[in-house]
């Protein structure tokens, strides 16, 4: 019998993971749009938050794009979006 | 078969090659079993403390810890004493400026490169002579493999999931050599790059697959260098990026015996790796977005008169050609430091290369960290 360790991070990362809340009704939420900094994520994002619009009536759009898509999202702007938003989408758009 | 928190007890090594495949912990070839013991004596070459981090990763928080650095060392089949040089790539890899979510995962698909200078070279026997990027070493093979693992098992790199390579390149499995400090006709790329030439390095790179740059009819600088150029300005891979020349020793020598030192040479690439904004347009490279990027906009009209567009910024000026455009210059990269030039190769043989950088932009810059010994 002979033990070989984990590789993965996996148990390092199921002990300080959690989901934010998920958001329960979308008439009349304010809906966050991270753009990661590609050409179109802008696009694509604008694409969809017309479709929650019609299928779902949400109501403000918050919009952020990052300008670099190799970085995270600025912490300012991150408690921006957790501030404001009932939930928030982001996309690539490569 | 039972499973712990911390690892899995399996019969015998065969089962364990199979576990993690199963598991999805290998790059394709099988990996050697990292048993606790072996994980121990990785960790004790290097002055690390297990739980040391050894590379965060910011846009998904992921710290890489030496002790899981060594036990994915181990499945690469590194011998411990090639732990340090794994450890201060990852160090390397993780300077904020590297920005490696990117590299490790666009659809351009780059090899992390490891240039390791200095006397570690010699005694772990990382090769910088005949083929040096091709099979037969156990560091080179095994060194940039051990970074491609921690990519797949901790940063969860794997293919076609958050590893979105188009493509990708077989220097994605492995891609570390020495330079060939003994056949350079100038200082070690270390010392260029502010070290001490008894101190080992690594130096790292995100890489697009090598072009062979294969010269064995001149001695001229000129003529020579002319060729790395012309690979240099390639459309395929043109770019305000990096480059890396690995500059085999019988070119290496041309240049000794007429006297160019790394700074003229760095300049004379530059000067010479370019191709008109009339080319670029008609070969679909200038997208219209550039017209909005000032670092793009600036990369391409650097040269033109008043540094900006001849005409009005409309939004078919991506690929109007206009006949100012066919006298624009625009060079690989921003100037001669953006290329980096070492030495590397067997004695024979006129056959150089060039590397360009990931990315259609700027790329990541070159990161140098000392090899603790």
């Amino acid at each position: 019998m002979i033990r070989i360790l984990d590789p993965t991070l996996r148990t390092a990362l199921s002990s300080t993971a959690s989901r934010a809340p998920r958001a329960r009704h979308l008439a009349g939420a304010t809906i966050g749009l991270l753009a990661n900094g590609k050409s179109n994520g802008i696009m694509l994002l604008d694409r969809i938050a017309d479709v929650l619009r019609e299928r779902h009536g949400v109501g403000e759009v918050v919009r952020v794009a990052k300008t670099n898509a190799s970085v995270p999202v600025s912490d300012e702007d991150a408690e921006m979006l957790a501030k404001r938003c009932a939930a928030v989408i982001t996309a690539i758009g490569d | 078969m039972r499973t712990e928190r911390d690892g899995i007890d399996v019969d015998d090594p065969w089962e364990a090659i199979e576990v993690c495949y199963e598991r999805g912990w290998t790059d394709g070839l099988p990996v050697v079993p990292p048993t606790e013991a072996l994980v121990e004596h990785t960790l004790a070459a290097g002055p690390w403390t297990p739980d040391h981090v050894l590379l965060f990763e910011p846009v998904r928080s992921r710290a890489v810890t030496a002790e899981k650095a060594a036990i994915n060392a181990v499945m690469a089949g590194c011998r411990p004493e090639y732990f340090p040089v794994v450890g201060a790539a990852l160090t390397a890899l993780g300077d904020p400026a590297f920005e490696l979510h990117g590299p490790a995962t666009s659809t351009g698909g780059a090899a992390l490169m490891v240039i390791v200078n200095g006397p570690a070279r010699l005694h772990l026997g990382v090769n910088g002579t005949a083929n040096l990027f091709g099979p037969g070493f156990r560091a080179n093979a095994t060194i940039g493999r051990a970074l491609r693992l921690v990519l797949l098992n901790c940063l969860d790199c794997r293919p076609g999931v958050l590893d979105k390579s188009t493509q990708g390149w077989p220097g994605k499995y492995s891609l570390c050599f020495a330079e060939n400090e003994e056949a350079s006709p100038w200082e070690p790329l270390s010392v260029a790059r502010g070290f001490r030439a008894d101190q080992s390095t690594v130096t790292v790179y995100a890489a697009e697959s090598g072009h062979n740059v294969l010269s064995h009819g001149t001695r001229s600088p000129e003529r020579l260098l002319a060729l790395f150029a012309d690979a240099m300005a390639g459309l395929g891979s043109l770019s305000p990026g990096r480059s890396v020349i690995v500059v085999a020793p019988e070119h290496a020598k041309h240049l000794r015996h007429a006297g160019w030192d790394r700074a003229r040479t760095q300049a004379w690439l530059y000067e010479h790796a370019w191709r008109s904004l009339a080319d670029l347009k008609r070969a679909g490279k200038v997208e219209p977005a550039f017209f909005t990027n000032p670092k793009l906009l600036e990369w391409i009209y650097r040269d033109a008169d008043g540094g900006t567009p001849s005409g009005p910024l409309d939004p078919d000026l991506a690929e109007r050609v206009t006949a100012a455009d066919e006298v624009v210059r625009v060079h690989r990269g921003l100037g001669p430091e953006d290329i980096l030039l070492c030495v590397g190769g067997g004695e024979a043989g006129g056959h150089s290369a060039f590397f360009p950088s990931w990315s259609r932009g700027r790329s990541v810059p070159f990161v140098t960290r000392e090899v603790p010994s």
